[in-house]
C-alpha cells in the first residue's frame, strides 16, 4: 500500500486488534473514514426530517387557521433576541467554513481561534434562545404560532447544542493529537489515522453547520419575517 | 465494557498503555464496572432527580393542581431516568471522554459472561443482547394480547373491565410496535451483518451499544405507563384523547421518543457499515439479499423515526408546556398528530416487512439448492418498497376527513406498492421451481411467510380500495390484516432465523423436534386465531372495543382459544432454547444447512475479530447447483511469525489470553 | 438445460414434464370453480348489505376484490404447493443443476411485473369510479365534498359525537337533537360528522357509511336509502375507556312515517331545542364556559363557511309544510 502506516496508530481506529497487514489497515482505515463522511450526511437527512417534521406543523397550522387561531394579531417572539440568534449562528457558520478553509491550508491557529469563536458563538446564542421563552409576550398555547414557535425554540437548542458539541469535540481532539502529528505536518497534513480521521470529521461536521444555518434561515424567515 | 480512556496511548506510541495496567484490568472482577446493575440504579436516581425538579418546576402549576397530575413531573422523571440508566451503563463515557480530546481504545476481548450485561463494542455480543431483549418485548406484548383475547371471551360479560382493558389493549399494541421495529433489525442485523459482508466491526460500534440499551430504556419507559394508569388511545396515540389522558401517556410519548432514538442510532450504524465496511471484491451485486432488506429498512430507520420523535415531542409539549400543536381550540389541530403519526407510521409497518423477506430471501437457496432467482429484481423491489413507502401515509385517513380529492392519488399510491412487494414472490416462485426442497425448520418458518403474507398483502389491497375501506377501515378486518403481515410475517420470519442462525451465533442446535412442533402449533393456530378475526371485521366488529355483537361471540372465542394455543406455543420455544442452549447442549455442525453464505465460512464460536484475515469475495453467496462453483471468498491465511506482516506491540500487550479462553476463540 | 448434467439418475422425477401448463391447468380449473362460485353464492350476502347506495357499491366492490383475491391466491397456492409436493427432497434425487435460467429469466420477470402492474392499475380504475360515482362511497370527505349525489336537497343529519355516545340534529326540522337516528326511505342522506370532544367516528355499519367525528371539523358522508329496516351505529375510533359501549341503532322509515316522527318530535323538542346552541356545523367548547359550555364555532365570526340554515332547512318543501299544517 502506497500510504504506510505506522503500526500503533491503529488505536485511532478503534480497540486491540489483530496482526493486520499494510493493506487491511488502509483498508479499515478508509472505510472508518468514509462511514464518518457519509454518517454526517446521514445526519444531516435525519436533520432535515427532523425540521420538516416541525416545518409540516408550521405550514399545517397556518394553512389550516382553525378557529382563526393561527396567530392573532399577528403576534411575534422578539424580533430583536430572534435576529441576534440568527446572526450569530450565521457567523457561526460563516466562522466555521472560514476556519475550515484556513485549517485545510495548514494554518492551524486560524483555526483555532475560528472555531473556538464560533463555540463561544454557540453557547451565546443558546443563551438568548433560552433568554427569548422568558419574553416571548404570548402564551404557549394561545395560538398555532405560539405552540410552532415553543416547538422551534426547543429544536433550536438541541440543533445549537449538537453544533457546540462536535465543534468543541474536534477542538479537544486537535489539541490532544497536536504533538503527536506535530512532526508529520500537522492535523490538516498529517497521514496519521488520527489526523486523518480528524480531518474526516471536521469535514462532516462543517458540512453539518452549513446545514444548521440554512435551517436557522428557513426557520428566521418563517417565525420573525413572514 | 466501559470505554477506557488514558491519558496518550490513543495516539498510538508504541507501548503507552502500561502493562500493568491491562494487567489491573484483567484481574479486577468483571462486574467492578459498568453493567445492568449499575445501570439500574442510574435509572432509579435519575427518575427521583426528574421527578423532583418537575415537582420544583411545576409542583404548584394551576393545571397540575387542578387535575393532580404534574405531567411535568412525570415527564422529566422519564427523561432523567433514561439519561440515568445510560450513565450507569457507561453510555455516556465515550460522548464525554471525547470532549476532552480522547478516543478511547475500546474493550479488553473478554470471555466472561458478564460481557451480555454490558455496553459493549462487540457486535455479535450485542446482537445476542438484542436477542433476549426483543423476546423480552415479544413475551410481553404477547401475555397482554392474552389479556385482550380473555376479555373478548364474552361479548358482554366483563373479566377485566373496560378501564383496564384499554389500558392492555394500548399497551399490547405500544410494546408489539415497538418490539417489531427492532425484532430482526436488532438481533439478526447486528449479529449478521459484519459477517456477511466481510467485514470485522460494526462502524460505529458504540452506537451500535447505545441503540440496543435504548431499546432496553424504552422497553422500561413504556412499562411504566401501567402504574401511571395506563394510556387509553392505543398505539397510534391520536391526539385530542392524548391530550386529555392520564399521565400514561407521557410514557408513551417518552417511550417512542426513546425508541425512536433507538431506531434512528440502529439505522445508522448499519447503514454506514454496509455501505464502507464491506470486504474487497463484496459489490453492491454480490451483497446478501438480507443485507438489501437491512440496508432499505435502515433508510426508513433513519429518516421515517424523527418524524414520529417529533410527533411525540409535541404531543409532550402539549401536555407539560401546554402548547397547542394538537389543540383545535387553540389554534392546533388533531390531524397534525395524525399526519405526523402515519407519516412515519407507514414507513414503519415497511421496517416490519423488508427485514423478513431478506430472511426468507437468505433461506430459499440453502434449502432449495439452487440459487436465488431474479436478485436484482429482489433487491430493487426492496428500495422501491422503502421509497414508494413514505408516500402513502393518508390511506390511514381515507375516512378521517381529509381532503377528498387526495383519496384516488393514496389509493394509487398504496396500491402501487404492491408491485415491489409482488417482486419478494417473484423471487421465492422462481426460486421454487425444479429445485430440491427440504423441510428443514428454517425453511418451514419461510414458507409459512409465503403463506401468510399473502393473505396479509391481499387484505391489504382491500384496505387500500377505497369503497371497501369504508366498511372494513377501523375494524377487526385491519387487526387481522396487520397481524398477518407482522406476526404472520416478521415474526416467523424472525423464529426461522433464529432456528437457522442460532448454531453459528452459539454453536448449539436448537432440538428439531420441539422446533417443528413449536412451528406447526404456531402456524396452525397463528392462522386460527387471525383468519376468524378477518371475518369478525367484515361483519361490523370495531377495533379495540370490550363489547361486540352477540352473534359473533362464536368467532370471537374460537379467535381466543386459538390465541391461547399460539401464546403457549412460545413456552415449546423457551423450553427448546433454555434446554438446547444451557441445560443439554448439542454442538452444532459447522455449517448445518450446507450454506454458501460468508457467515458460515467463519469458525464457531466467530472470533472476536471475525475474520481472521479480511476476506476478499469472490461470488456471491448463492451459487447452488452449479457444478464446479467458485469458492465465495478467499479467507487468506492466518499471518504467522514470518509472514509478511508486522506484530505490533499492541497485539503482544492486548492480544494476550483471557483467563476464560483466548479473544480468537 | 440438462448439459452438465451427470446421468439420468439425477433427473428430478418428471424432469422434463410440462409443469407450467400443470400448474396453470390446475389453477385454472380451481378458478373457474371458486371464483364464480364466491361471486354468485356468497357475493350477493357481502356485508354491509344493501340498505343504501353506500352499502350496495361497497358490497359490490367488497365482491369484485374478493373474487379476484381469491383467484390470485389460488394462483400463487397452487404453485406452491405443486413445486413444494414435485421437487420436495425425498422425490429429487441429487442436487439439482441449473443454468443461467435458474439466476433469473428476462421473459419470466417482465412478465411477472407486466401483469401485476396491470392488474394494479385496473384496480386502480376500478376503485376510483367506484369511489366517484357512487358519492364518495359512503365515507367521510370533510367540510368540502367533491362528490356529491345528485339531489339536489337532500336530507341534512348532523351527527354529533361526544365521550361516550352520538346524538343527532335535524336542521330541516328546526334543529332539534336527538339520541334516534331515523331516516327516510329512497331519500339521499348528508350526513354532517362532527364530534364535541375527542376523535371518534361514526360508522352506520348497514348504510356503508363511515366518517370521522373531528373537533371543530365538519366531515360530510353521502348516502342514499334503498331499504327500510335497522341498523347499527359504532364508534369506530378508540375514543376512551367506554369507546366499546359506543353504539347506537337506527332505521329507515317510510318517508311519510319519518316526516310525522320528525315533524313532532320538533315540536314535543322546541322547548329544549331553545335551550341548545344554535344549529351549527361545529361546535367549540366554550373557554370560558363553567362545566364546559359549547358555541358555535360561527359565534365568534372567525369561521366564514358558516351558514347554518342556509340550504338544509329546505328538505322535505312541500311535504314538510303539509306535515306540519296536520300536526
Amino acid at each position: 500500500m502506497a500510504d504506510e502506516i505506522p503500526a500503533a496508530d491503529t488505536r485511532a481506529l478503534g480497540p486491540v486488534r489483530l496482526m493486520e497487514t499494510q493493506e487491511e489497515l488502509a483498508y479499515e482505515l478508509r472505510a472508518a473514514e468514509g462511514a464518518v463522511f457519509t454518517g454526517g450526511r446521514f445526519l444531516v437527512g435525519i436533520g432535515a426530517f427532523t425540521f420538516a417534521s416541525l416545518a409540516f406543523a408550521y405550514f399545517y397550522l397556518r394553512t389550516s387557521n382553525n378557529l382563526g387561531l393561527w396567530r392573532p394579531h399577528h403576534a411575534t417572539a422578539p424580533t430583536n433576541y430572534g435576529a441576534a440568534v440568527f446572526a450569530i449562528v450565521l457567523a457561526d457558520a460563516m466562522l466555521t467554513i472560514i476556519g475550515a478553509v484556513r485549517l485545510r491550508r495548514g494554518m492551524v491557529l486560524d483555526w483555532q481561534v475560528a472555531w473556538w469563536t464560533a463555540v463561544g458563538g454557540n453557547l451565546l446564542a443558546i443563551a438568548l434562545q433560552i433568554l427569548i421563552l422568558t419574553r416571548l409576550g404570548f402564551d404557549s398555547g394561545s395560538s398555532g404560532y405560539a405552540s410552532c414557535y415553543i416547538g422551534w425554540a426547543v429544536l433550536n437548542i438541541l440543533l445549537m447544542l449538537t453544533t457546540f458539541y462536535w465543534l468543541e469535540v474536534l477542538l479537544a481532539r486537535a489539541m490532544r493529537i497536536s504533538r503527536a502529528v506535530a512532526e508529520d505536518g500537522g492535523p490538516s497534513q498529517s497521514r496519521l489515522p488520527a489526523a486523518r480521521m480528524f480531518r474526516a470529521s471536521l469535514d462532516s461536521a462543517t458540512y453539518f453547520v452549513v446545514f444548521g444555518a440554512l435551517i436557522e434561515l428557513l426557520f428566521w424567515l418563517l417565525f420573525y419575517v413572514l | 465494557m466501559a470505554i477506557r480512556t488514558t491519558a496518550t496511548h490513543d495516539l498510538g506510541t508504541p507501548g503507552e498503555l502500561p502493562p500493568e495496567g491491562v494487567a489491573r484490568a484483567r484481574n479486577r472482577s468483571p462486574w467492578l464496572d459498568f453493567h445492568v446493575g449499575t445501570a439500574l440504579v442510574g435509572a432509579v436516581a435519575g427518575f427521583v432527580i426528574g421527578h423532583y425538579i418537575g415537582v420544583l418546576i411545576a409542583g404548584h402549576d394551576i393545571n397540575v393542581d387542578n387535575n393532580g397530575q404534574n405531567n411535568v413531573a412525570i415527564c422529566l422523571s422519564l427523561g432523567f431516568g433514561y439519561l440515568g440508566w445510560m450513565a450507569g451503563i457507561g453510555g455516556w463515557n465515550y460522548p464525554l471522554a471525547k470532549m476532552i480530546g480522547r478516543e478511547p481504545v475500546g474493550e479488553l476481548p473478554s470471555s466472561h459472561w458478564s460481557r451480555y450485561f454490558k455496553y459493549t463494542l462487540d457486535h455479535k455480543v450485542v446482537g445476542l443482547q438484542y436477542v433476549i431483549g426483543v423476546l423480552l418485548f415479544l413475551f410481553t406484548g404477547g401475555l397482554l394480547a392474552m389479556g385482550i383475547r380473555t376479555e373478548l371471551l364474552n361479548p358482554v360479560h366483563h373479566i377485566i373491565g373496560p378501564d383496564r382493558y384499554i389500558e392492555l389493549v394500548s399497551e399490547h399494541g405500544t410494546v408489539m410496535m415497538m418490539m417489531a421495529t427492532s425484532i430482526v433489525i436488532g438481533p439478526l442485523g447486528n449479529w449478521l451483518t459484519p459477517l456477511m459482508i466481510g467485514s470485522r466491526r460494526m462502524a460505529f460500534p458504540r452506537i451500535e451499544a447505545f441503540s440496543f440499551w435504548t431499546f432496553i430504556g424504552g422497553y422500561m419507559i413504556i412499562l411504566t405507563a401501567m402504574p401511571f394508569g395506563g394510556f387509553p388511545t392505543g398505539w397510534t396515540g391520536y391526539a385530542p384523547l392524548q391530550t386529555q389522558a392520564s399521565g400514561g401517556m407521557d410514557s408513551y410519548l417518552c417511550g417512542f421518543a426513546v425508541i425512536g432514538l433507538g431506531m434512528i442510532t440502529a439505522g445508522f450504524n448499519i447503514a454506514a457499515t454496509v455501505i464502507h465496511y464491506r470486504a474487497p471484491g463484496m459489490t453492491w451485486s454480490r451483497i446478501p439479499i438480507l443485507t438489501w432488506s437491512l440496508l432499505s429498512t435502515t433508510s426508513l430507520l433513519m429518516f421515517a423515526t424523527p418524524v414520529l420523535v417529533m410527533a411525540g415531542l409535541f404531543g409532550i409539549l402539549d401536555r407539560t408546556a401546554l402548547t397547542a400543536f394538537y389543540v383545535n381550540e387553540h389554534g392546533g389541530s388533531s390531524f397534525l398528530w395524525e399526519d405526523l403519526f402515519w407519516f412515519f407510521g407507514h414507513p414503519e409497518v415497511y421496517i416490519m416487512a423488508l427485514p423478513g423477506f431478506g430472511i426468507v430471501g437468505e433461506m430459499l437457496p440453502v434449502f432449495t439448492r439452487k440459487p436465488l432467482f431474479a436478485y436484482r429484481v429482489g433487491a430493487a423491489g426492496m428500495i422501491g418498497v422503502a421509497l414508494l413507502s413514505f408516500f402513502v401515509w393518508q390511506h390511514h385517513l381515507f375516512d378521517s376527513g381529509i381532503n377528498p380529492d387526495m383519496r384516488p392519488l393514496f389509493m394509487l399510491t398504496t396500491e402501487l406498492i404492491s408491485i415491489p412487494t409482488g417482486f419478494i414472490y417473484l423471487v421465492g416462485m422462481g426460486t421454487l421451481w425444479r429445485s430440491k426442497i427440504r423441510f428443514e425448520v428454517p425453511m418451514l418458518f419461510a414458507l409459512a411467510l409465503y403463506f401468510n403474507f399473502l393473505i396479509g398483502g391481499i387484505t391489504g389491497v382491500y384496505l387500500s380500495d377505497v369503497p371497501v375501506d369504508v366498511t372494513v377501515h377501523g375494524s377487526f378486518f385491519v387487526l387481522a390484516h396487520f397481524h398477518y403481515t407482522i406476526m404472520g410475517g416478521l415474526v416467523f420470519a424472525f423464529f426461522g432465523g433464529i432456528y437457522y442462525w442460532w448454531p453459528k451465533m452459539t454453536g448449539k442446535m436448537l432440538n428439531k423436534t420441539l422446533a417443528k412442533l413449536h412451528f406447526w402449533i404456531m402456524f396452525i393456530f397463528f392462522n386460527f386465531t387471525f383468519f376468524p378475526l378477518l371475518i369478525v371485521g367484515l361483519l361490523g366488529q370495531p377495533r379495540r372495543v370490550f363489547e361486540y355483537a352477540h352473534n359473533l361471540q362464536g368467532l370471537n372465542d374460537f379467535s381466543s382459544v386459538s390465541a391461547y394455543i399460539l401464546g403457549s406455543s412460545f413456552l415449546i420455544f423457551v423450553w427448546n432454547f433454555v434446554w438446547s442452549t444451557w441445560i443439554n447442549p448439542v454442538p452444532a455442525p459447522a455449517n448445518p444447512w450446507g450454506s454458501r453464505g460468508l457467515e458460515w465460512q467463519t469458525p464457531t464460536p466467530v472470533p472476536y475479530w471475525n475474520f481472521e484475515r479480511i476476506p476478499v469475495i469472490l461470488s456471491d453467496p448463492y451459487r447452488y447447483g452449479e457444478p464446479d462453483p467458485p469458492p465465495v471468498a478467499d479467507l487468506g491465511v492466518p499471518i504467522g511469525a514470518a509472514a509478511a506482516a508486522q506484530s505490533f506491540a499492541a497485539e503482544v500487550q492486548l492480544g494476550l489470553d483471557e483467563p476464560g479462553g483466548s479473544f480468537r476463540g | 438445460m440438462s448439459d452438465g448434467r451427470p446421468g439420468a439418475a439425477d433427473e428430478p422425477r418428471g424432469g422434463h414434464a410440462p409443469h407450467l401448463i400443470r400448474i396453470f391447468a390446475i389453477w385454472a380449473v380451481l378458478s373457474a370453480i371458486a371464483g364464480p362460485l364466491f361471486y354468485l353464492l356468497v357475493g350477493p350476502h357481502l356485508p354491509p348489505g344493501h340498505m343504501t347506495s353506500a352499502a350496495s357499491g361497497d358490497a359490490w366492490d367488497l365482491n369484485v376484490v374478493t373474487t379476484m383475491a381469491i383467484i390470485v391466491v389460488l394462483g400463487v397456492w397452487t404453485y406452491f404447493g405443486y413445486c413444494l409436493v414435485t421437487w420436495r427432497s425425498s422425490r429429487v434425487v441429487g442436487e439439482p443443476v441449473v443454468g443461467r435460467w435458474g439466476r433469473g429469466n428476462l421473459l419470466v420477470q417482465t412478465s411477472w411485473i407486466t401483469i401485476t402492474t396491470l392488474a394494479v392499475m385496473g384496480l386502480f380504475v376500478f376503485g376510483t369510479i367506484e369511489l366517484i360515482v357512487p358519492a364518495g362511497a359512503g365515507g367521510g370527505e370533510g367540510p368540502n365534498p367533491v362528490w356529491t349525489p345528485h339531489t339536489k336537497n337532500p336530507l341534512v343529519v348532523q351527527v354529533i359525537a361526544q365521550q361516550w355516545l352520538f346524538t343527532y340534529r335535524y336542521p330541516s326540522f328546526g334543529g332539534f337533537e336527538t339520541t334516534q337516528l331515523i331516516l327516510p326511505d329512497h331519500t339521499a342522506i348528508a350526513f354532517h360528522v362532527t364530534s364535541l370532544d375527542v376523535i371518534h367516528d361514526f360508522w352506520a355499519y348497514q348504510l356503508g357509511v363511515k366518517a370521522d367525528a373531528n373537533p371543530d371539523y365538519d366531515n360530510v358522508a353521502y348516502t342514499t336509502t334503498q331499504q327500510l329496516g335497522h341498523f347499527v351505529v359504532r364508534c369506530d375510533e378508540l375514543c376512551g375507556i367506554w369507546h366499546g359501549a359506543m353504539f347506537d341503532y337506527g332505521s329507515i322509515v317510510p318517508k311519510a312515517k319519518f316526516l310525522s316522527w320528525a315533524t313532532a318530535s320538533e315540536n314535543r323538542l322546541a322547548p329544549v331545542t331553545k335551550l341548545l346552541p344554535p344549529f351549527a356545523w361545529t361546535y367549540t367548547p366554550s373557554a370560558n364556559g363553567a362545566g364546559g359550555g359549547f358555541y358555535p364555532a360561527c359565534a365568534t365570526g372567525q369561521v366564514t363557511n358558516c351558514d347554518p340554515f342556509g340550504n338544509v332547512a329546505t328538505y322535505g318543501g312541500a311535504a314538510k309544510q303539509s306535515a306540519h299544517e296536520t300536526a
